[in-house]
């Protein structure tokens, strides 16, 4: 547990001196919603129903982006090699990281969400819709947590992330549109979206914390 | 285990004309000897193509799987040449079955792409495949930690494939949906041996081109050894 | 009805046409491995019988 703390206190103060990073991310998700609204017009009210939509995405890309981004610094200074080298769990290292990173991440949907709220007026501050997100955020942390760690160091695999990820995340982008979605009153449904996020949830964070440290016995 | 590296050994003696007479059997099957369905006509002997393809495309990724496991297990990497080689063909099969799903739906359906659940659930598992060959291929071939890495990517796929699946299927059964091709389990006799044949047929297609491509991808391998080995003696 | 037959044809063309290319494509690259393989070990076998080339050797 201490391991689990120590790490995870060193990888927010590296999110923090690394903010330069999060907040390009946090621009590239608000610059999204702009993009979108430019795109579809969604001030009107029959546009509505891609409101669920538009945020999703622009979580997962500014999420995976971010993903690919942040863990650069750390394999270009080898400190990454260093602290596996270090009597450290390799699974304490995973969720230290996962934990700093659902943060910084949690930081950016919510003032979205605020941005989102005042530009499209429509309540999204509900605690069933925040539920939602922090569910699906989990969701997609983990894996995106999981292969940006890993490919680290390699600068094609950086970009390759996006492409890695996305088709693994399709259940969770489905699950997550549709949920919030239903929330919102905008369309419903008969299948259980809650239900299979957390599922996705659960298995993403056990799998990856289980395959993480395999991955990296050296 | 002696048996098996016999039978192992056998494998390009019995696998090719197995194989051939197998898929010549699945031809003659599916164009000739099989009745003719009412409401589609004959496009719908597509079906002896695509629904064995989309099989063997979930064979080869269950292939993929289990040699990716062991790449983690062993770290040998031969079982890296097996993920590989097992690979690439899941992609070509996940190809035709895409492809004949298309062609197959535009008479029926009239247009070629419905976003009907099983197509789209295999064109996710087709990008799946395409992500992790993407990953293999930006690093060298002997690159053991690229190969731990690629590994992970093809266990977590592989695990996700019942959620993708899953997933899409009860968005896709919100939507109204047209009079679809579905695999009806009310298919006469004589369709299904067809198609039993076809899947048989295809399966051993299968397995001979994931053999052909492990060994192809192994012999690179050793290649890349040989290099390392020619430098190290002629630099001396 | 025709029309349809057309697309049944395209969808066995596609299978035929995607396996032999497949297939050509792999027999080309088994060639071209084999080939450089043989290569590389009768440098070796050369390297290991006479010792280290000679500068200025052809090879």
């Amino acid at each position: 547990m201490n391991a689990f703390l120590a790490v995870l206190e060193k990888d927010l103060r590296l999110a923090w001196r690394d903010r330069a990073g999060w907040l390009t991310a946090a621009a590239f998700a608000a610059i999204s919603i702009l993009t979108y609204s430019f795109a579809f017009d969604l001030a009107t009210s029959d546009v509505r129903p891609l409101l669920p939509g538009v945020l999703w995405t622009t979580f997962l890309f500014a999420g995976v982006f971010a993903a690919g981004a942040g863990f650069q610094r750390e394999g270009e200074e080898g400190t990454f090699d260093a602290l596996l080298l270090s009597p450290v769990s390799p699974t304490a290292i995973f969720l230290g990281k996962l934990a700093a990173t659902l943060a910084a991440l949690v930081v950016i949907e919510f003032a979205l969400l605020i941005a989102a709220t005042i530009l499209f007026d429509e309540p999204l501050l509900t605690p069933e819709l925040v539920a939602i997100v922090m569910l699906g955020t989990a969701g997609y942390a983990s894996l995106t947590t999981l292969l940006g760690t890993l490919g680290s160091g390699h600068r094609a695999r950086a970009v390759l992330l996006p492409v890695m990820a996305l088709p693994l995340l399709v259940p969770m982008l489905i699950a997550a549109v549709r949920a919030t979605g239903e929330t919102l009153g905008l369309f419903g449904g008969d299948a259980p979206w809650v239900l299979l996020l957390g599922v996705f949830a659960a298995w993403s964070t056990l799998t990856a914390a289980l395959l993480f440290p395999l991955a990296v016995e050296r | 285990m002696n048996l098996a590296r016999r039978v192992y050994a056998l494998r390009w003696v019995a696998l090719p004309p197995l194989t051939g007479a197998g898929v010549l059997a699945m031809l003659v099957g599916a164009v000739v000897a099989a009745p003719r369905e009412l409401v589609e006509g004959d496009v719908q002997r597509l079906m002896y193509i695509h629904v064995p393809s989309a099989q063997a495309m979930y064979l080869a990724f269950g292939v993929v799987f289990v040699a990716s496991v062991m790449v983690l297990w062993k770290r040998d990497m031969r079982w890296d040449a097996a993920a590989r080689g097992a690979a690439t063909v899941g992609v070509l099969f996940t190809g035709f079955a895409l492809v004949t799903g298309m062609l197959w739906g535009k008479p029926t359906w009239g247009v070629y792409w419905q976003w009907d659940a099983r197509l789209t659930s295999t064109l996710v598992l087709f990008l799946v495949y395409t992500a992790y060959l993407l990953a293999r291929a930006v690093s060298d071939p002997s690159d053991e930690q690229a190969a731990r890495y690629s590994a992970v990517y093809a266990i977590v796929g592989f695990l996700d494939v019942p959620l993708i699946v899953m997933s899409v299927r009860w968005w896709r059964t919100l939507h109204p949906q047209p009079i679809v091709a579905r695999l009806d389990p009310q298919l006469p006799d004589s369709m299904l041996a067809v198609l039993g044949i076809s899947t048989l047929a295809i399966f051993l297609l299968a397995a001979w081109l994931i053999l052909l491509r492990t060994d192809t991808e192994r012999l690179g391998q050793r290649l890349l050894g040989l290099r390392a080995d020619v430098d190290r003696r002629e630099e001396a | 009805m025709d029309g349809e037959l057309g697309y049944l044809f395209a969808g066995f063309a596609v299978f035929w046409a995607g396996l032999f290319v497949y297939l050509l494509l792999l027999q080309a690259r088994i060639r071209h491995l084999t080939r450089e393989v043989d290569r590389l070990e009768e440098r070796l076998a050369e390297a290991d019988g006479s010792g280290p080339p000679p500068a200025g050797s052809p090879r």
